[in-house]
């Protein structure tokens, strides 16, 4: 009994990492522009569907992987200027609504260049299954967890010990403020979004080898984030990682323990929960702006 | 482009602004010239705030432009307006939640220092934050060295790694203002920047106007303390209603019948 828990651990470890790259896409976008995108889950499934497509064709994988972000990035751009960008004077809602529509579209363009076959991707590395104290993980859970390291990393870096991440972060407390200091809103949301997609597609990118690539992955790992996100405080990135790592692991034992279909549903109970018993998330403040 | 503080001149002409009905502002139009205090007067609800909400560029007014050096602010976003050098601060001061003091102090140099290349793309912000990187490394520290010299002369050196959050309110007054002063501003709007300080702060602030006046700064002092506002400003115009009913000398507006009788008299009881 003991070693099936550690084993469900183990596996949500795995998957809760990736949870918490999508959930740091939200998270970035949230406290840059107060917006929720929707359309985050499709970065990933953008950069699993681009590297597994351009891998099958013979690129290296580490080639195949890079080119990947890059489209991912372009589609966050894209997303921003053609979409968000025009409407910012709309409505919190009207705006959620519109990444909504770009998450369907999104999904509809892929479904359309690449059909509903899945893909596949190799692993970074081969080798037997990694043991831990008797669970075994997949070498590639290393890599996700190598992925996420570099992300939190970076994102830490950048608004502990960069002048322009002090920035962001005076825009996050009072945007309003910060722009009559000559601090540039509209080119800070630009930014969160390629970094969203950024994020978003290395996730995906290092996810395919375990999970495969499919036209509709972006759904469920949207969904799986922004639980994730809500859960550790859409204001708060280090919630995104421990909201993410609770969330895949609850998941794994709740399907393990329980049944599989319980680790389909057990996140949306866990989001109406969070909603109701604590809003601001495990980590999130309860005023979010000054 | 920051205007140069000595050659500037505000130019306010015929500025309305209208909400619906209510006539906020009408028809209002006076010049701030730099290195002078230009005090604005008149009861709660003349217009002031609003006025300088359209200065800013957070409102844009019904009618009527602003320009600063010839240049012509109506129309452009708070961010260009505050880049050619118009500064404000707020009738309840406004923090930068979650930054220290120096950090509030160094994202306001920061903006100004670097101007059209800020912000740089964040990979060339992110790249040299690990080893050697040197040049990045100094500019941070001159940076931080500015932001620390302008904390000294605030007096709130000792303060300068405390949240923000933590601050007493005439602390965040004396932040606020210092914080505007940080970006050499070629335009200061302060909005009621005495209200609920204590005297020593209030000297504190007053010595900052002062100083940013020497400086070449025109500053636009809305302020109720009618003493206080008459011993710094140089010149004063009066708002009533939304219009502008008296403009000249201190001593020559505070004696106009006009004046006393639509605010001074209120403001002295």
């Amino acid at each position: 009994m003991i070693a099936s828990l550690w084993q469900y651990v183990l596996a949500g470890v795995a998957v809760g990492a990736i949870y918490a790259l999508v959930a740091a896409g939200f998270v970035l976008i949230y406290q840059v522009t107060g917006l929720i995108n929707f359309a985050q889950g499709e970065f990933a499934m953008i950069g699993a569907m681009t590297a597994a497509s351009l891998a099958s064709g013979g690129m290296p994988i580490l080639g195949a992987a890079a080119v990947a972000i890059v489209v991912a990035a372009v589609t966050g751009a894209l997303c921003y200027l053609l979409a968000i960008r025009p409407a910012r004077a709309a409505s919190g809602v009207t705006l959620i609504f519109i990444t909504l529509g770009l998450d369907v579209a999104l999904r509809g363009f892929c479904l359309f260049v690449w059909g509903t076959n899945p893909l596949s991707l190799d692993a970074f590395t081969g080798g037997a299954a990694i043991s831990i104290f008797g669970g075994v993980v997949p070498p590639q859970a290393l890599w996700v967890l190598l992925a996420d390291v570099l992300v939190f990393g970076a994102l830490y870096l950048f608004f502990r010990h960069t002048y322009v991440g002090t920035a962001v972060r005076a825009a996050v407390a009072n945007p309003s403020i910060a722009s009559t200091f000559g601090i540039p809103l509209r080119t800070f949301a630009f930014w969160s979004f390629v970094a969203a997609a950024v994020i978003g597609g290395l996730g995906g990118v290092v996810i395919a080898p375990i999970t495969g690539a499919t036209y509709d992955m972006g759904l469920t790992l949207g969904l799986a984030g922004f639980v994730a996100a809500v859960l550790g405080g859409l204001d708060s990135l280090p919630g995104a990682l421990v909201g993410g790592f609770v969330l895949g692991i609850v998941e794994k034992l709740a399907g393990g323990l329980l049944s599989t279909g319980w680790e389909q549903g057990i996140g949306f109970l866990i989001l109406v929960l969070v909603l109701v018993v604590r809003p601001q998330g495990l980590l999130g403040r309860a005023v979010r702006r000054a | 482009m920051t205007v140069a503080a000595t050659a500037t001149c505000l130019e306010v002409r015929n500025v309305a602004m209208r909400f619906g009905g209510v006539v906020a502002v009408d028809d209002v139009s006076f010049d701030a010239r730099g290195g002078e205090v230009l005090g604005v007067m008149g009861p709660n609800g003349a217009g002031k705030t609003t006025l300088f909400n359209v200065i800013s560029g957070v409102q844009r007014p019904t009618s009527g432009t602003v320009a600063l050096g010839g240049m012509r602010l109506t129309g452009r976003a708070v961010e260009d307006v505050a880049a050619l050098g118009v500064t404000r601060t707020f009738q309840t001061p406004v923090m930068f939640w979650g930054l220290t003091v120096r950090e509030s102090i160094e994202v306001a140099l920061a903006a100004h220092l670097f101007g059209a290349t800020y912000p740089p793309a964040p990979w060339r912000e992110l790249l040299p934050c690990g080893v050697g990187a040197h040049r990045h490394r100094r500019g941070e520290l001159a940076l931080r060295e500015r932001a620390d010299a302008i904390l000294e002369r605030a007096g709130l050196a000792a303060l300068a790694a405390r949240p923000t959050e933590s601050l007493a309110f005439g602390e965040e007054r004396l932040l606020e203002m210092a914080r505007a002063l940080a970006v050499e501003p070629a335009v200061l709007l302060l909005d009621e920047p005495l209200s609920g300080l204590n005297p020593d702060e209030v000297e504190a602030v007053l010595a900052s106007i002062r100083a940013a006046r020497a400086g070449g700064v025109a500053v636009l002092l809305v302020e109720h303390a009618v003493g206080e506002l008459l011993s710094v400003a140089d010149r004063v115009v009066v708002l009533d209603h939304g219009r502008l009913i008296a403009e000249g000398a201190p001593v020559a507006v505070a004696a106009d019948p006009v004046v006393v009788d639509a605010y001074i008299g209120d403001a002295l009881d």
